[in-house]
């Protein structure tokens, strides 16, 4: 870590070579400057609302719960039509999951990028040196189609559940119109895409319509220049992730050209650097409770309570920071009330990381044993359906709620064992580490057939070998007559779910649904399904090459155990994982019958010897990983209109209230794209209240 | 694409005396075409022979099967992307000969393995077939390979090889390294995995790496695999290629 310096204004006017520097600043001085340079960015002490009953700490035009992809995209919007931004974050830093993804962006329907790559063009920098990796016709989009595409009725996925059929209509209509416009604004905030390949999952199916986002290596890190520094991506040593990124940056050589890097830390960054830039203001390390309406039912909604939640180093006891600090507001106490004179804007997040709002749609999945993806990097407040909660108590509707069962990612079997945060790769370096203390073992589906799973006691539950498969994305092998994508792709065609190609794509695996059945060590009230367990033996490391040292396993995290007894290692499982609630006492048992099964090479229980060959669990020591499942996505939420106004139970809009991304319901549509537009919808028409 | 139908090579070879092809089907034939079949040709042309459009031609229905000199010849020479397979025996070539002209719906009647013999004959020889352990990469290649890998490859097969994608956006795919690797792959040529990566590889856009990286690829994974480079690089004629074969560390 660099020493903070002070700025004074100057510095903030002119800019500096060295933005990274720039921005690291103390907080004090970093909204002093802001505060200085943006006149229209009023820091209320205090207020009364009509009837002078609440204290207001602060009060601006527009608040925004939450600085993920919505969020920015939504404050950044907001701000350009000369708003007074706030942003409310629980976390400690900004970008939510945005940071942490892929930064696999689908938008379309003639945006800017399918317009470049349709020319052949490079960028405006010349960063790009690749051909385009689509043919023309592949990216000539438009609205209509865009629209059509993404309400298509005939579209089946490989679970035989349809994903478009169920989406809301105007808010998709929007969505539509409002994507080569965010393409744009993104662009204009110093994001950079590659060359699109492909679709991203519920992006429609007639075109291609993603490309990633990039930045170039260089010896600095400078936004506006488009660089990074190796340190900075994580890609300088393989072992180590920066405080920058919290995922490793990805080489994007064949979409952009050589020393190229992609993920959502090109993506993030940039927006946040630009947010900062334009004088939004945050709040970070506070929890988003309520929504302030004029009466419970009725009226505006005037702003919303927010609680203190730092988030700190357990090992160190010292609060995390973000990285950079211009714009952030550093208040401590506990409970704060923020005026929205225009709007609030809910973009917290979906429901994926509350286990008791999951309950709502599967059940079996209230486990808390089990996370949702970004566990570490976002804390327990990450996806906690804040948004929902809030919303629901000051009479919002709900839209999509069955479409969280039409998508393979809303949940999954990871293949990334040995780690609660078993959705990302983070690795010592990033300051949220401390709360996973492993990165795990990415094994892949094929890992599967190296080990038996086991239950909280200890039982196999299910074929190993299928267990992690997962029905495909929203995409379709063009074959012959089958339904395709992209230009094989016929919308609207009722081939498209004919009961032929229902049965020749169904693909579903029940692996996730025996993992989490009910088992001997299910207790009332509420029959948790429990942990689940790889088990192995030093013969799979042989055949592997599996790392199993730190930093992809810990010894202290209690996802890890290694044993020369299978007996000690059922004893310890049941000791030091935090969610083990019943011994394991069948797991001598199973792996002596599986012993058996293997000499005999036939596995009775489900027939795993069709699938591939299997192996004894013979040769000590023994090993224990963590199985986990994660829920990732959250399509059942809060019913918008076009506006993405906030919809009540009778219909109507609630005033003032508007809401992007995971939080929102009835829209199909994995990833960035429904956050970003959505968020730019949001933002263009909260500044426009008066 | 085979541009001709019935061969006056076919000709010519009945007329030697020999009868390559007979109305009869083995079905002891059929059963071993079917166990070859399924290692060496389902890749591409797909378990009921249907091919890929536009990437693999379809077995199903295909009237250049009439012709079974024609097959006899494609299966021992390759033909434009598909490889050789020179190694195999004359009754193995006629049991895979049997089982595509006799599947899928197709019905040309049987072929046996004299008449394969004869037709083999005039054919190149063999040549000297290898295998993987035998030095068969340099270890620039293999450098070359890790180099390009990550970008197009890693996103789904993992930079460690192993099927455990970068991004997590992906779904797993097998294992391109190690044990898992060598053992689907087992008995297969490395011409037949240049082809596969070639024609398939990335899914998203298959085909668009120079062919030369696809070799580097290639020689990346024997690396990781643990197969020990040699002096010679691997060689982009996949007659070459065709004679390389998989298989577990001797």
């Amino acid at each position: 870590m660099t020493d903070k310096r002070s700025i004074d204004d100057q510095d903030f006017k002119e800019g500096s070579l060295n933005r990274r520097d720039f921005f690291r600043v103390g907080a004090a001085a970093g909204m002093t400057a802001a505060a200085a340079a943006v006149p229209g960015t009023v820091m209320a002490q205090t207020s009364e609302t009509p009837d002078g009953t609440i204290h207001w700490d602060y009060e601006v035009d527009v608040v925004i719960a939450g600085g993920g992809c919505a969020g920015l995209t939504a404050a950044i919007r907001a701000r350009d039509a000369g708003a007074s931004v706030l942003v409310v974050d629980q976390n400690y830093d900004l970008g939510g999951r945005m940071l942490h993804s892929g930064s696999y962006l689908s938008l379309g329907g003639g945006d800017a990028i399918q317009l470049r790559d349709m020319a052949g063009a490079a960028d405006a920098e010349g960063f790009i040196t690749v051909p385009p990796a689509e043919d023309p016709p592949e990216l000539d989009d438009n609205i209509e189609l865009l629209f059509t595409d993404v309400t298509d009725w005939s579209v089946v996925d490989a679970k035989a559940q349809s994903p478009y059929r169920y989406n809301e209509r105007e808010m998709m209509r929007a969505w539509a119109e409002n994507c080569p416009p965010t393409r744009q604004f993104l662009m204009d905030n110093y994001v950079r895409f590659t060359r699109i390949s492909g679709t991203h999952g519920g992006g429609g199916l007639s075109r291609a319509r993603a490309p990633y986002c990039f930045l170039m290596l260089g010896d600095r890190t400078d936004i506006e220049a488009g660089t990074i520094t190796a340190e900075d991506a994580g890609v300088a040593d393989p072992e180590r992730t920066s405080p920058f990124a919290p995922v490793q940056m990805e080489d994007a050589t064949s979409f952009v050209g050589p020393n190229a890097v992609r993920n959502g830390v090109a993506l993030a960054r940039p927006l946040e650097y630009s947010a900062r830039k334009k004088g939004v203001m945050f709040i970070l390390h506070r929890s988003f409770n309520d929504l302030i309406r004029e009466r419970p039912f009725d009226g505006r909604v005037l702003g919303l309570t927010a609680t203190y939640s730092p988030r700190v180093n357990p090992d160190t006891g010292i609060r995390l920071e973000s990285f950079w600090q211009l714009g952030n507001v550093d208040d401590r106490r506990e409970v704060l009330n923020i005026r929205a004179r225009k709007a609030v804007i809910l973009a917290s997040g979906g429901h994926a990381g509350n286990p008791e709002v999951r309950s709502m749609f599967y059940p079996a999945l209230r486990d808390p044993a089990f996370p949702t993806s970004g566990s570490a990097l976002q804390g327990s407040g990450g996806q906690d359906a804040s948004a929902l909660k809030a919303a629901l108590k000051i009479g919002a509707n709900m839209a999509g709620m069955q479409q969280n069962l039409s998508y393979p990612t809303t949940f999954h079997i990871s293949s990334r064992l040995g780690t609660r945060d078993a959705y990302t790769d983070m690795m010592p370096g990033h300051p949220t580490f401390v709360f996973r203390k492993s990165t795990g073992v990415a094994v892949g589906n094929a890992g599967f057939e190296e080990f038996i799973a086991v239950n909280q006691v200890g039982k196999r539950f299910f074929n190993e070998v299928r267990l992690p498969k997962r029905p495909g994305a929203n995409r379709y092998p063009g074959d012959g007559a089958a339904p395709g994508q992209g230009l094989d792709h016929t919308p609207l065609d009722w081939r498209n779910c004919s009961a032929e190609w229902i049965r020749k794509s169904y693909t579903y695996d029940h692996g996730l649904d025996a993992a989490v059945a009910l088992n001997e060590g299910s207790r009332a009230p509420h029959y948790y399904s429990g942990p689940l367990w790889a088990i192995f033996d030093q013969d799979a490391i042989d055949r592997t090459g599996w790392e199993i040292r730190f930093p992809y396993v810990s010894e202290e995290n209690g996802y890890y155990f290694k044993s020369d007894t299978i007996d000690d290692l059922a004893r310890q499982i049941y000791a030091g994982h935090p969610y083990s609630r019943v011994p394991l006492g069948h797991l001598s048992t199973t792996v002596t019958t599986w012993n058996g099964y293997v000499a005999a090479g036939a596995d009775p229980e489900f027939e795993r010897e069709k699938d591939a060959p299997m192996y004894a669990i013979a040769k000590p020591p023994f090993y224990a990983l963590s199985i986990m499942v994660i829920w990732h996505d959250s399509y059942g939420g809060l019913r918008c209109n076009g506006r993405q106004q906030v919809i009540d139970m009778q219909g109507v809009p609630i005033p003032g209230l508007y809401a992007g991304g995971e939080a929102v319901g009835g829209f199909n549509k994995h990833g960035l794209g429904k956050g970003h537009v959505q968020g730019f919808i949001a933002g263009t028409h909260a500044a426009r209240e008066l | 694409m085979p541009m001709h139908g019935p061969s006056a090579i076919a000709i010519l070879t009945l007329s030697a005396g020999i009868a390559l092809a007979q109305d009869s089907v083995d079905p002891a034939m059929m059963e071993q075409g079917a166990a070859l079949y399924a290692q060496h040709c389902q890749i591409c042309h797909k378990p009921e022979g249907q091919g890929t459009a536009s990437v693999f031609p379809p077995l199903a229905g295909s009237e250049n099967l009439a012709d079974a000199d024609y097959v006899v010849t494609n299966i021992h020479n390759g033909v434009v992307t598909m490889p050789p397979f020179p190694w195999l025996s004359d009754v193995e070539v006629a049991a895979l000969a049997n089982y595509v002209r006799n599947s899928f719906g197709n019905t040309y009647g049987g072929v046996t393995e004299a008449g394969v013999a004869a037709t083999r004959a005039d054919l190149e020889p063999v040549g000297q077939v290898r295998s993987i352990w035998d030095g068969v990469y340099t270890q620039e290649q293999a450098d070359r390979g890790r180099a390009v890998f990550n970008s197009p490859c890693g996103l789904c097969h993992g930079s460690r090889l192993n099927g455990a994608p970068d991004d997590q956006d992906m779904r797993p795919a097998p294992p391109l390294a190690r044990a898992n690797f060598l053992r689907v792959w087992n008995g297969r040529s490395l011409g037949a995995l240049l082809s596969y990566s070639r024609m398939t590889m990335p899914q998203s856009n298959p085909g668009f790496l120079p062919e030369e990286d696809y070799l580097a690829i290639i020689a990346h994974m024997l690396a990781t695999t643990g197969v020990p480079p040699g002096t010679t690089p691997l060689s982009l004629d996949i007659q070459e290629l065709g004679r390389i074969r998989i298989g577990p560390k001797p």
